[in-house]
């Protein structure tokens, strides 16, 4: 029994750990237009809008995220085995994780802009400059909490993985988390403020993203503003629950028989369903059907 | 949906490059065996050099592969050429000597049958899709060999899963302390897979440059030899991982910065704290 209630401790603080990566994962992805935003994005000055955005395409959240969390458990791994404190070791290796990330960020912003540069779409270096040292700032506090949560399932929980698989597997989980859960708050909402709301994306308006501020012209950290309010709270959620619930079916459930938590994953994922369907068509009767506007205005 | 993405034309014809990344990741990866014949560690860099070779004919492939219409394929080629590889490069690391050529002939294997499934199976029809993933295949196994040699001194699968641990003063030899017993290889994975599509994924665009794309392939190659001349710490001796680190930083700061040079010779324009420009006429 105490075991169990140790086991749900670990549960609950690895749960925290993940909230809080994923809050940050989403954040550092939507300031620099990673993922599903990016398209708009990279489309915009194709049809004449010049922007001020950040635009860092590694790949999709989930390959750049199971890179960034399994280079950072993969060297602490090198670390602790080299005798060195597991706290220190998961420190060094994230921020030299952060460091691959910034440089790939720095390359991929380089490489799409100097690419457009039929459309007149010119390197703004202070973009790079301030931008990406926010993109680290977030990704290490991602990257930290993802390999410390994988370090104490290894060795609270004894899971059988090697961390650096672990934090393979779980980075891969945490982009997945943050693309599917955060990205439409910035790429539907945000990014297309000018639209009305519920319109979609016509093809007339592809491109058309906000590209000026209240006073100004809009950069990625009025978007990292956006994102830190409603995205990245929504995909801390989301990932934390995701991991909380994967732990805790374990711990609790296995004691009484081998197909325990099986079965329980099962009835996790029939609930939620329910409750994802409840919402759906409790939005759908609230809001509305999307129907064709009356009169074209725009 | 898939976008058709322009790439530039000219530079240098694919042929060529396909000879030179084959022979030169080769060879790079033979010359660990020096390692071997002296009795030593320091020669475990050649390893990275090779994956570095292997990459920006890997880079040059995906070019050629997704010219036809595979807008979000770009990271899955790279996922799919180390995916293969992997596979590849483990069962060849078991064949001693002749593990780099064992390893070039079941990726190509492997990544034939992946292109026959891709073109006929699942019906992509893409003309160049079966020798590109045989291409990408080779380039991914000689990736995971090259980046696995360097982490642990060769490329034979007893010193990948062979690890020392010290306790008690005394050095015992371990599985889990290994490349693979560690899943070091998962980390290998990742950074060959990320690294090999990021190039092309980066550059492309109707102002995408031959020099600039491989340039930057270059330097995802070295940047990826810095973790894991880091990570060899842990399986090498001190001095000869700290050659391969030096090694690494030399090579990413030089292509890193030729890279972007590059950048700013095509870029339309290089402005710093400046306001939108909007284009003549208006959006």
């Amino acid at each position: 029994m105490e075991e169990i209630v140790f086991g749900i401790g670990i549960t609950a603080l690895a749960g925290a750990l993940a909230t809080v990566a994923g809050a940050a994962e989403d954040t550092e992805s939507d300031i620099g237009s990673q993922g599903d935003p990016n398209s708009q994005v990279q489309l915009a000055p194709q049809m004449g809008y010049i922007h001020r955005i950040f635009n860092k395409a590694v790949a999709g959240e989930p390959p750049a995220y199971g890179l960034w969390v399994a280079l950072g458990a993969g060297l602490a791994w090198a670390f602790m085995a080299m005798q060195i404190n597991p706290i220190l070791a998961i420190v060094l290796g994230s921020a030299l994780a952060v460091f691959v990330q910034g440089v790939y960020a720095t390359t991929a912003y380089l490489g799409r802009t100097a690419s457009l540069a039929k459309f007149g779409q010119p390197v703004y270096i202070d973009i790079l400059k301030s931008m990406t040292t926010v993109t680290m700032a977030h990704a290490f506090v991602a990257i930290f909490t993802t390999v410390a949560m994988c370090h104490l399932i290894i060795s609270a929980l004894g899971h059988p993985f090697p961390l650096p698989l672990l934090g393979l597997v779980w980075g891969i989980a945490l982009g997945a988390a943050g693309s599917a859960t955060g990205n439409p708050f910035y790429g539907k909402e945000r990014q297309y403020q000018e639209q009305k709301f519920g319109a979609g994306v016509p093809i007339s308006a592809s491109g058309n993203i906000v590209r000026y501020a209240e006073a100004g012209q809009r950069n990625s950290l009025d978007n990292g503003f956006f994102s830190a309010k409603l995205g990245g709270p929504a995909s801390g959620i989301c990932f934390g629950l995701i991991v909380f619930f994967e732990l805790w079916r374990t711990v609790v459930f296995e004691e009484l028989n081998i197909w325990g938590p099986i079965v329980v994953g099962v009835v996790v994922i029939l609930i939620f369903a329910i409750i994802d369907r409840y919402i759906e068509v409790w939005a759908r009767k609230n809001f509305g059907p999307y129907t064709a506007p009356e009169e074209a205005s725009s | 949906m898939s976008v058709k993405i322009e790439v530039g034309a000219g530079g240098i014809p694919h042929n060529r490059i396909l000879i030179y990344g084959l022979v030169g990741s080769l060879v790079l990866i033979y010359l660990t065996y020096l390692n071997t014949y002296f009795q030593t560690e320091y020669f475990a860099f050649f390893g990275g050099l090779a994956a570095v070779a292997a990459l920006i004919w890997g880079t040059d492939t995906i070019k050629h592969l997704c010219s036809y219409g595979l807008g979000t394929g770009v990271p899955s080629a790279g996922m799919i050429a180390l995916g293969s590889g992997v596979i590849a490069a483990l069962f060849g690391a078991t064949t001693g000597i002749f593990a780099p050529i064992v390893t070039i002939v079941i990726a190509a294997i492997i990544g034939a049958v992946a292109g026959i499934m891709a073109n006929h199976v699942v019906r992509m029809d893409i003309p160049v899709m079966i020798v590109s993933l045989i291409e990408l295949a080779i380039v991914g196994a000689m990736t995971v060999l090259g980046l696995a040699a360097m982490a642990c001194g060769t490329f034979e699968f007893l010193g990948m899963i062979t690890g020392t641990v010290s306790f008690l003063g005394f050095t015992v030899q371990t599985y889990e302390t290994s490349v693979i017993g560690g899943s070091i290889i998962a980390v290998i994975f990742m950074l060959g897979a990320i690294a090999i599509q990021h190039s092309f994924n980066a550059c492309l665009g109707p102002g995408e440059q031959q020099d600039r794309t491989l340039m930057l392939a270059a330097e995802c190659g070295f940047l990826s030899m810095i973790p894991v001349a880091i990570i060899s710490f842990a399986f090498i001796g001190t001095y000869a991982a700290l050659v391969a680190l030096v090694i690494s930083i030399v090579g990413w700061f030089y292509t890193y910065r030729k890279y972007i040079v590059l950048s700013k010779r095509d870029a339309y324009a290089w402005l710093d704290a400046k306001p939108i420009l909007e284009p003549k006429g208006g959006a």
